[in-house]
């Protein structure tokens, strides 16, 4: 007789054919669960942070001269 | 561990311990279905495929042609009629194409969505910045959503609360399957409606004498002035913005694209885009007539472009106009506030899936549901200034797009997650263009509302 046992968080039960068939239908990775481990840290290089902030201030600055546009629309 | 109290499924694979979930039967069920259709050959099985592996692409450029971006496409017709920004609309979709194409080979390459690489990659503090853009972002296009459903429903004369209780009670409907695969094509079903459009656009009877000439010739040119590129920016707005790149990675990894899917990918992304811009152009032609019969469009909303319509098109075409209004801010909703909930999920590594039953995704379905409620709510305030917050939207969408395509850039040229699949140089060409013309467009906006006085010396007004 197959062994069934329950899906994680679920009520609903799941033969070991069927858990095969869910393991062989996914990449590992496409699994929840393995989407609970990290990529890991990859360190910017000095021209990515350069872009990086010269970019958030471009975007800071933006947003005050649309703040600046509001208000003297709203005049 | 398992979630909840029950004991969990688990299997051994390569000395790792895997616990399977409802999500990932629901997955694996739909990876069956593609399997089977990818086994077979001939006409039908690849259409079946197709269909099988179409809704991202579809979804996020028909979500995309949403409230904000169909005003500020019936506030190009009628400002500009048909001329430079026919060709100029099919050129912001060419760049979407661009954009959202590299989100389909990071989705199926990583399985992860966008929030989380960025967080994991960057780390927190970069993480953080595209989180804050991401959300203040999607809540104010949330809000203009809500604005076109409450103008279009209010030209049949609903009062704005059921206006928006209808739109609410759609958005938990879909959501109700806890299924992406019935998620995705009830709202792909809704999306189909935006295609409205088009018989309205010809219901005007327009000339494709002009129509033709304009796409050949990108003429007649409007004047350079701060409205010009206000309509400019607002138009770029509507068809590239953050959370499209955020919603389309996440989804392909909620349905289970995997690296052999990304051709399917490209054709959803393309197939999308073209539907978009049909209906976008025909936004755009449907209120020409106004600007043929010199009517002001500045103070025009969504109802208010339908009621000005009515003479020319009649009630019945009227009404669709309307509807596709309501349509636009429907889908919208549903993938504007899917999307914060994916990178809620992501970020904080809760779970994340439209395949989640409600007790297993209730921090998913909680932010995914009070976003939309609190973004209508903020609609019911009577005396919002709504045409000019629209374009303004559409506006800031535009600016944060750039740094939001450098964290994309970087991402898919990122070998260690991409592997093979890292972008070909033609690809970063032009993914480095689109930064350039956004970066430029945003700039000639700032320089028109510091120093309007350059364009009056360029011959602008």
């Amino acid at each position: 007789m197959e062994n069934k046992t329950r899906i994680a968080g679920s009520s609903s039960d799941l033969s070991s054919s069927d858990q095969s068939w869910v393991l062989s239908s996914l990449e590992h990775d496409q699994l929840a669960r393995a989407k609970k481990h990290f990529i890991p840290r990859r360190h910017l290089k000095g021209p990515e942070l350069v872009v990086l902030w010269a970019l958030r201030v471009y975007l800071l600055f933006m947003m005050a001269v649309v703040c600046y546009q509001v208000w003297t629309a709203a005049r | 561990m398992s979630v909840g109290s029950q004991p969990p499924q688990t299997n051994r694979i390569a000395d790792e311990v895997v616990v399977i979930t409802h999500e990932d039967v629901d997955r694996a069920h739909d990876r069956v279905r593609v399997s089977a259709a990818r086994a077979q050959s001939g006409f039908f099985s690849g259409a079946r495929l197709l269909w099988l592996l179409v809704g991202p692409g579809v979804l996020v450029m028909l979500g995309e042609n949403d409230g904000p971006s169909m005003l500020s496409y019936a506030a190009t017709g009628a400002k500009f009629g048909i001329g430079f920004f026919i060709p100029f609309v099919a050129l912001t979709f060419c760049m979407a194409i661009v954009v959202q194409e590299m989100t389909v080979r990071l989705g199926a390459a990583t399985h992860r969505g966008h929030a989380e690489l960025i967080f994991d990659r960057f780390g927190p503090f970069w993480g953080w910045f595209s989180m804050i853009d991401l959300g203040i972002g999607n809540f104010l296009t949330l809000i203009t959503e809500f604005i076109a459903i409450r103008a279009g429903l209010g030209f049949f004369g609903v009062p704005p609360w059921i206006a928006i209780l209808i739109a609410l009670v759609i958005l938990y409907a879909a959501l109700m399957s806890h299924r992406y695969w019935t998620w995705e094509r009830i709202t792909l079903a809704a999306a189909a409606f935006n295609l409205v459009f088009i018989p309205v656009a010809l219901m005007t009877h327009p000339s494709w004498h002009a129509v033709s000439h304009s796409l050949i010739t990108w003429q007649p040119l409007p004047g350079l002035n701060k409205d010009t590129l206000l309509i400019v920016l607002a138009d770029i707005g509507a068809t590239v913005t953050p959370w499209m790149l955020f919603f389309q990675q996440s989804a392909t990894v909620d349905k289970g694209l995997t690296t052999k899917d990304i051709r399917f990918g490209r054709i959803d992304t393309v197939l999308g885009a073209a539907l978009a811009t049909a209906a976008a152009v025909a936004t755009i032609l449907a209120t020409a007539p106004l600007f043929a019969h010199q009517m002001t469009a500045d103070n025009f909303q969504a109802a208010e472009f339908a009621q000005a319509l009515e003479p020319i098109i009649g009630r019945f075409g009227a009404s669709l106009f309307a509807l596709g209004m309501v349509e636009a801010g429907i889908v919208a909703s549903i993938t504007i506030s899917t999307s914060s909930a994916y990178a809620f999920g992501e970020v904080t590594h809760k779970p994340h899936s439209l395949n989640l039953p409600m007790g297993q995704g209730k921090s998913f379905y909680s932010v995914l549901t009070l976003c939309a409620a609190a973004a209508a709510a903020i609609v019911l305030i009577p005396g919002l200034p709504l045409v000019y917050v629209v374009l303004l939207v559409n506006v800031v969408a535009v600016l944060a797009m750039p740094p939001a395509l450098v964290f994309l850039f970087m991402l898919v040229n990122d070998r260690e997650i991409m592997g093979d699949l890292v972008s070909p140089i033609w690809a970063n060409v032009l993914s480095t263009g689109v930064v350039f013309i956004l970066t430029a467009a945003g700039v000639l906006f700032g320089i028109s509302v510091i120093a309007p006085n350059i364009f009056a010396a360029l011959g602008g007004k």
